[in-house]
């Protein structure tokens, strides 16, 4: 760049709109050259959608794109490609069965031809090891870390010459010692003058990187780009949550909710440590490998009524597992698991709910409900399940029931024929949390609870779990925000490879639980 | 061993050309149900352009365009009104096996088979007792050689699979999965109208109803089968042949002893014993896409 233009990427007056809904709205930042920018905002504030307006993925309604001092065609990820706009997306878009190698070529551009294997982990090697991306260039992406694939897709995206780099969400899937290998990674990045925008969530990672920072808020820019010397953490909670809400908000709440500091738990009225025998008690479970992720490894876990305990641990290592063993899904090679002092370990789901398993799947919109079905349908299926296959229902009835139920829990919805699907994503969690939290309630499995949610239904779906612990009812918190888990839980236990990796009691250390997280301090417990 | 030799590569021929079209759609993320009804529209349309030009080559364009129209149709359907990829392949092969008929019948006012005065060019006897095979038999390997390299050894087809496997990777960087499953089709619409045209003017010289008698399907059971690669679909299609030729000579054998019915149906049995051993293998097909993912994100 001989002569340096104003802006590396700027946007004038960007509208999206999906159909009724607009994702961005007359949104204009200018993004100097050479910096690393973040941009934060809520669950919902558009910053998705502003990522991929700049990487040509969406077309904007209105509104103009601007690269290196040049106006680029919007809504053609050729033409933000070749202007030097490359996107990391959040879960990552690297095809599973594909190499490292074909990873890499799939993306590049300029002279391609006929390949041979070896060639082409030739042609990648040096590429890959200047960005400090050690694997083998054969192995297939199923096969790797999610470190390492992000790693990749970072490395995939810069095999053009970029000059602006966005990341969507990079940290949400990472350990704490891979937030800061990530980090040192877009250090050195800046330092070879790319341009890099990051899209986080967590003050503290904003302030601990970035030179400056954008604050989006239900589609709108609220301020920004700001130098991050000159904002304060509390302002910039403020900015994220908007005033009025974060006056509704207990501190530690909004606290954990932003990620303004390192996460620690202070609860002043902690309860008194949980009584009485264990609601679910798992011996030495083992389970049998198979498609749906890693398999367990002798897990002994114990819950006892009235409280939380949070698993922490990467994406990946076995939570998945974890929750259709309890749920009766997964095949167990050993090991048994006693459900309120019943030994459940060969009796079938229908039992096991029969005794008081809740369970918030981890995929709302897949396991949680049925989109097609209408709300009273999905919101009654726990007890029709339970009951008798040629036990008459009365609709009428149901109907009643349910609305009286998703009032209690302040669902927003029309009438309670219309399809779940229709439903935002807070609202359509409270549909399932109508459903899952209710007085016969023993254990409830809360698996990523608040994934997508924006800071009102997070911190909804937070006081509910809450209540259901204070009534006595065992609580299960699967989740990969850390500050999440240190907030509400009242023990935290780390899951790595398909087993138990130590467990921490409040206040929590965020580097003791990011350690065990990675193996790095093998049975470190507090 | 000449002779079950040249009877497998007559009858596999057809079919691993066949298997090829369904290589290269299902790796765009297309399950072509709609081969069975391109085959019998490459082989009808074959021998009625013999029949109108005289001349073979024509006859092979007039049957490639007639196929890769019918494959855009499908594209058409599938990727711009979204339709089920499958019920949609399913009803290419309905048209085509009923519409080959109802032209066999307008134009000729019978139900009879159509023989044509003469077929697709022999290699000669410069090739011995191999030279009653014809020119399409012998070009064979290197379309298959071609595939693989075109889909296993360059970007282009490292994008195709994309599409299929994950279609927003591929718009990610820059690809457009409905071009690419366009020209995917379109490519298949060409095998299959090569591999319909060795069925009915490779060895014989007729077009008759329903002459195809399942091989579309059998050729996407070899794709299952084969893992959606070239090379190893070929072998699944070749294994098909082997079995039938073997079943044939069986009959030549066994016939007093052994239903001929159960011999004849060998090598529909080793299609299902074959998609149940990849399954088996491998946990299903490997370029297996849902319909939510065809449509992206």
């Amino acid at each position: 760049m001989s002569n340096s233009p104003q802006s590396a990427l700027e946007c004038r007056n960007v509208t999206v709109k999906f159909g009724d809904v607009t994702a961005l709205s007359e949104v204009s930042a200018s993004f100097a050259p050479g910096q690393i920018h973040a941009v934060v905002g809520q669950n919902g504030a558009g910053k998705t959608t502003f990522a991929r307006v700049a990487a040509g993925l969406v077309q904007p309604t209105l509104g103009a794109v601007n690269v290196m001092g040049r106006d680029i065609r919007t809504g053609q990820v050729s033409e933000s490609r070749a202007a030097g706009v490359e996107l990391v997306h959040q879960s990552f878009a690297l095809p599973p069965s594909f190499t490292v190698a074909e990873t890499m070529e799939f993306g590049a551009t300029g002279k391609g031809g006929i390949y041979s294997r070896k060639g082409l982990a030739e042609k990648w090697r040096a590429h890959l090891a200047g960005l400090d991306v050690q694997t083998d260039l054969n192995r297939r992406i199923r096969d790797l870390p999610i470190e390492t694939q992000q790693g990749i897709e970072i490395a995939r995206a810069l095999v053009t010459d970029a000059r602006v780099l966005i990341l969507d969400e990079p940290t949400a899937v990472l350990s704490p010692a891979g937030i800061d290998m990530l980090f040192a990674r877009v250090r050195r990045l800046k330092e070879r003058g790319v341009t890099v925008i990051l899209i986080l969530h967590k003050i503290r990672e904003v302030l601990g990187i970035a030179d400056t920072v954008t604050v989006l808020r239900g589609g709108r820019k609220v301020e920004g780009p700001l130098p991050v010397a000159e904002v304060s953490g509390e302002r910039l909670a403020n900015l994220i949550v908007g005033e009025a809400v974060a006056k509704t908000l207990d501190r530690h709440d909004r606290d954990a909710l932003v990620g303004t500091k390192a996460p620690a738990h202070e609860d002043t009225d902690q309860p008194v440590p949980a009584a009485g025998p264990a609601i679910l008690s798992m011996k030495a479970v083992s389970t049998r490998p198979d498609s749906g992720g890693i398999a367990l490894d002798g897990i002994d876990l114990e819950i006892r009524p009235g409280e939380i305990v949070g698993i922490a641990g990467v994406e990946g290592n076995g939570q998945k597992t974890l929750v259709r063993a309890i749920s009766a899904l997964a095949d167990l090679e050993g090991g048994s698991i006693n459900l309120a002092g019943q030994d459940v370990t060969r009796q079938p789901l229908a039992v096991r709910r029969r005794i008081g398993l809740r369970i918030i799947p981890f995929e709302r919109n897949v396991e949680g409900l049925s989109l097609t079905s209408s709300l009273w349908q999905n919101w009654s299926a726990r007890e029709l399940l339970q009951g008798s296959l040629l036990k008459s229902i009365r609709p009428a009835a149901i109907r009643d029931a349910c609305d009286r139920a998703l009032k209690a829990w302040s669902v927003h919805y029309n009438n309670a024929g219309q399809r779940a699907g229709s439903l935002s994503g807070g609202n359509a969690q409270k549909v399932i949390l109508a459903r899952e939290i209710d007085p016969d309630a023993k254990l409830i499995i809360a698996a990523q609870p608040t994934r997508g949610l924006d800071i009102g239904a997070t911190a909804f779906v937070w006081q509910a779990l809450r209540q259901a612990r204070d009534r006595g009812a065992a609580i299960l918190l699967i989740s990969s925000d850390l500050d999440e888990l240190f907030d509400i839980s009242d023990r935290v236990v780390v899951m790595l490879s398909g087993r138990l990796n130590g467990e921490f009691h409040a206040p929590f250390d965020i580097g003791l639980v990011g350690a065990a997280m990675t193996g790095a301090a093998a049975g470190a417990s507090a | 061993m000449n002779e079950i030799i040249i009877s497998i590569l007559r009858s596999g021929t057809p079919l691993i050309y066949v298997t090829l079209a369904g290589v290269i759609a299902q790796r765009a993320g297309v399950w072509n149900l709609g081969l069975e009804g391109l085959m019998i529209i490459g082989a009808c349309a074959t021998i009625l352009g013999i029949m109108l030009t005289k001349s073979v080559g024509a006859a092979i364009l007039i049957a490639i365009l007639a196929c890769v129209l019918a494959s855009v149709l499908l594209w058409f359907v599938i990727d711009r009104l979204k339709a089920n990829p499958i019920i949609a392949g399913l009803g290419l092969t309905g048209l085509g096996i009923g519409g080959t008929a109802l032209a066999v019948q307008s134009i000729f006012g019978s139900q009879a088979t159509v023989t044509a005065p003469f077929g697709i060019p022999k290699l000669g006897p410069a090739f011995g007792s191999y030279g009653v095979l014809s020119v399409a038999v012998a070009a064979m390997p290197f379309v298959v050689f071609a595939m693989w390299v075109v889909l296993r050894r360059t970007r282009f087809g490292l994008r195709l699979a994309a599409c299929g496997e994950h279609p927003f990777a591929a718009r990610s960087v820059g690809a457009n999965p409905s071009r690419m499953r366009l020209a995917a089709l379109a490519i298949g619409g060409v095998l299959c109208a090569i591999g319909g045209a060795e069925l009915a003017a490779g060895s014989l010289q007729f077009f008759a109803q329903g002459m195809t008698a399942g091989r579309g399907f059998m050729a996407f059971a070899a794709v299952i089968f084969g893992a959606a690669h070239p090379v190893g679909a070929t072998f699944a299609a070749l294994f098909f042949a082997i079995v039938g030729a073997l079943g044939i000579r069986a009959q030549l054998t066994f016939g007093d002893r052994i239903p001929h019915d159960l011999l004849q149906a060998l090598p529909y049995l080793a299609t299902v014993f074959g998609v149940w051993l990849s399954g088996k293998l491998r946990g299903g097909a490997k370029a297996a896409s849902s319909f939510a993912e065809l449509r992206d994100q």
